[in-house]
């Protein structure tokens, strides 16, 4: 019986064709312990891509971010938001995200997102965003902000690291 | 003097009879602090198979009238000034840098405490590079927050304890005193091989 | 079996150091790749310059920055392959940076943007005692990639000193 690995791709989404604003994973298993997810985006227009957790749409979410322009440090706030910004689409370069949920699927605790987003065109950052819900995260939906879409080959992938 | 160049290609196959891959990503020991809380995690007896250390972690503090806590690290029980830090914050207002020499510990997280929300906890993710390597200090990085519907802190965090011996114990605690680690922190340990 | 997280390639370097950190005949086997880095320059004063470069090009290559330097937090911009600062003969002995590239879709026929976080330590708390940054890179090239080379800057007499590591590991999405 093979051993099992700490380390597992869950579900991985290539967008195809123009038009597509919404990436889902859903069912998604409680049998680990923390998820990473990587966003490799190029957008159609500069527009936000976003993430909320199951098919919650109503502002329980929050958000503090630590980010540069390339000329100015700052960080910034948005409170009781229905979404968690990840960054920017970039319609002229690819951008990308690399996202931790760890304890993603306990029943106690809020659940809180720890992010690092790399648009080289326009911002560099670090987030952290909560959602106010104790529920195990079970489904987890990528979106862009209106009117933008995601190009062709644009990438969204978890993973699931395992404790012992 | 021309580069030195290894390129190990294909998958490691071990484990049970069956070349069954277990990766280069394991566990190694997890901590969950139980009710009554802890007041300190403690990693010990780490072995030195793997090349670096990461430590994934969620936590709150029972510091009270906070809204927030910083962990803070000692390495193989030392409690002498052999540390330094550096960090890199955001507020949500501003953005800052600090540091601090020749100190008794070093800073790796951020969590939230008494006064936060309730169910909030910060969250982090330490890398401790060659950990067991006797020819270095140890540099540790951090990427951690926490978010509190109205403030909280992202930050990113080094921190240099300057030993060269291997690294066989971590203690993790709140950087501002005696406040214990709450209910449901918990704190996983991973080793990475290199190839 | 192939598994989801896997030592491409370990460097280490030995003595005399080394100008450059390869990895070539990167395999396209992987989605995406990482690498851990723990080096240290030669340079005759405190820090120096890391850069990263692809395919044996120095070209197209781009950075927006954040940097703690001790006590002041900037943002910045590059085109020299630069993501951060490790520590140098100046700096607390023994001492080795510790930073973390992440490359996604490595393989794929995108420009290839990549995560770095680069930080070094020295024990002092003066500002510009030591460096932090949070790095957006950019290769302007749809190409795969195959070959990663690391430096420092600073050229002549900024080797990367003995037990300087870089190991590569690739992900797999499936």
């Amino acid at each position: 019986m093979p051993a099992g690995l700490t380390y597992e791709p869950i579900a991985t989404t290539t967008v195809a064709g123009s038009s597509t604003a919404s990436v889902s994973f859903t069912g998604i298993s409680g049998s680990y312990t923390d998820i990473v997810f990587v966003c490799d985006i190029d957008g159609s227009t500069d527009d936000s891509t976003r993430i909320r957790f199951n098919s919650d749409s109503a502002t329980n979410y929050s958000q503090t971010n630590l980010r540069g322009d390339g000329s100015t440090a700052e960080s910034t706030r948005s409170s009781s938001i229905a979404q968690i910004s990840l960054g920017v689409a970039d319609s002229t370069n690819q951008t990308n995200v690399i996202g931790s949920i760890n304890n993603y699927s306990n029943s106690t605790t809020y659940k809180t997102v720890l992010l690092r987003a790399n648009n080289p065109a326009e911002v560099v950052a670090a987030r952290v965003g909560l959602w106010r819900s104790t529920s195990a995260i079970t489904g987890i939906e990528f979106f862009i902000a209106s009117p933008g879409n995601w190009v062709a080959g644009s990438t969204f992938t978890l993973y699931g690291i395992k404790a012992a | 003097m021309s580069p030195i160049t290894e390129l190990i290609g294909g998958a490691k196959a071990y484990g049970w009879g069956s070349f069954a891959a277990v990766g280069d990503f394991e566990s190694i020991a997890t901590v969950s602090v139980g009710g009554g809380g802890a007041a300190d995690v403690e990693f010990t007896s780490i072995p030195a198979t793997f090349t670096h250390l990461q430590i994934r972690f969620i936590a709150r503090s029972a510091r009270s009238g906070f809204a927030d806590d910083p962990i803070d690290m000692q390495i193989n029980g030392d409690t002498g000034a052999n540390y330094a830090t550096h960090t890199l914050n955001g507020d949500g207002s501003i953005a800052t840098a600090g540091a601090g020499a020749s100190i008794s510990y070093f800073r790796c997280g951020r969590m939230t405490a008494a006064t936060a929300g309730a169910s909030t906890f910060g969250v982090g993710v330490i890398d401790i590079l060659d950990y067991a390597n006797t020819n270095k200090y140890r540099t540790v990085r951090t990427l951690t927050g926490e978010d509190n519907n109205g403030d909280g802190l992202v930050s990113l965090f080094s921190g240099l304890y300057q030993s060269t011996t291997a690294v066989t114990s971590i203690k993790l605690f709140s950087g501002t005193g005696a406040n214990n680690f709450v209910q449901y922190s918990a704190f996983a340990l991973y080793g990475i091989r290199s190839a | 079996m192939a598994t989801t997280y896997e030592a491409i390639a370990t460097v280490t370097v030995g003595s005399g150091g080394a100008a450059e950190i390869e990895f070539t005949s990167i395999p396209a086997t992987f989605t995406d790749l990482s690498l851990l880095i723990s080096a240290r320059s030669e340079r005759a004063q405190s820090s120096d310059n890391i850069d990263i470069f692809f395919n044996a090009s120095t070209a197209d290559r781009t950075d927006r920055a954040l940097r703690g330097s001790g006590t002041v937090a900037v943002s910045y911009t590059t085109s020299n392959g630069h993501i951060g600062y490790i520590p140098a003969a100046s700096d607390t002995a023994n001492t080795f940076g510790s930073t973390l590239v992440y490359i996604p879709n490595y393989a794929g026929s995108a420009n290839k943007s990549f995560s770095a976080d680069v930080v070094m330590e020295n024990n002092s708390a003066a500002n510009g005692g030591a460096f932090m940054v949070l790095d957006a890179g950019l290769w302007s090239q749809t190409t795969a990639i195959t070959s990663i080379k690391l430096i420092t800057t600073s050229g002549a007499g900024s080797d990367f000193v003995q037990h300087s590591t870089a190991t590569l590991y690739g992900i797999k999405n499936s």
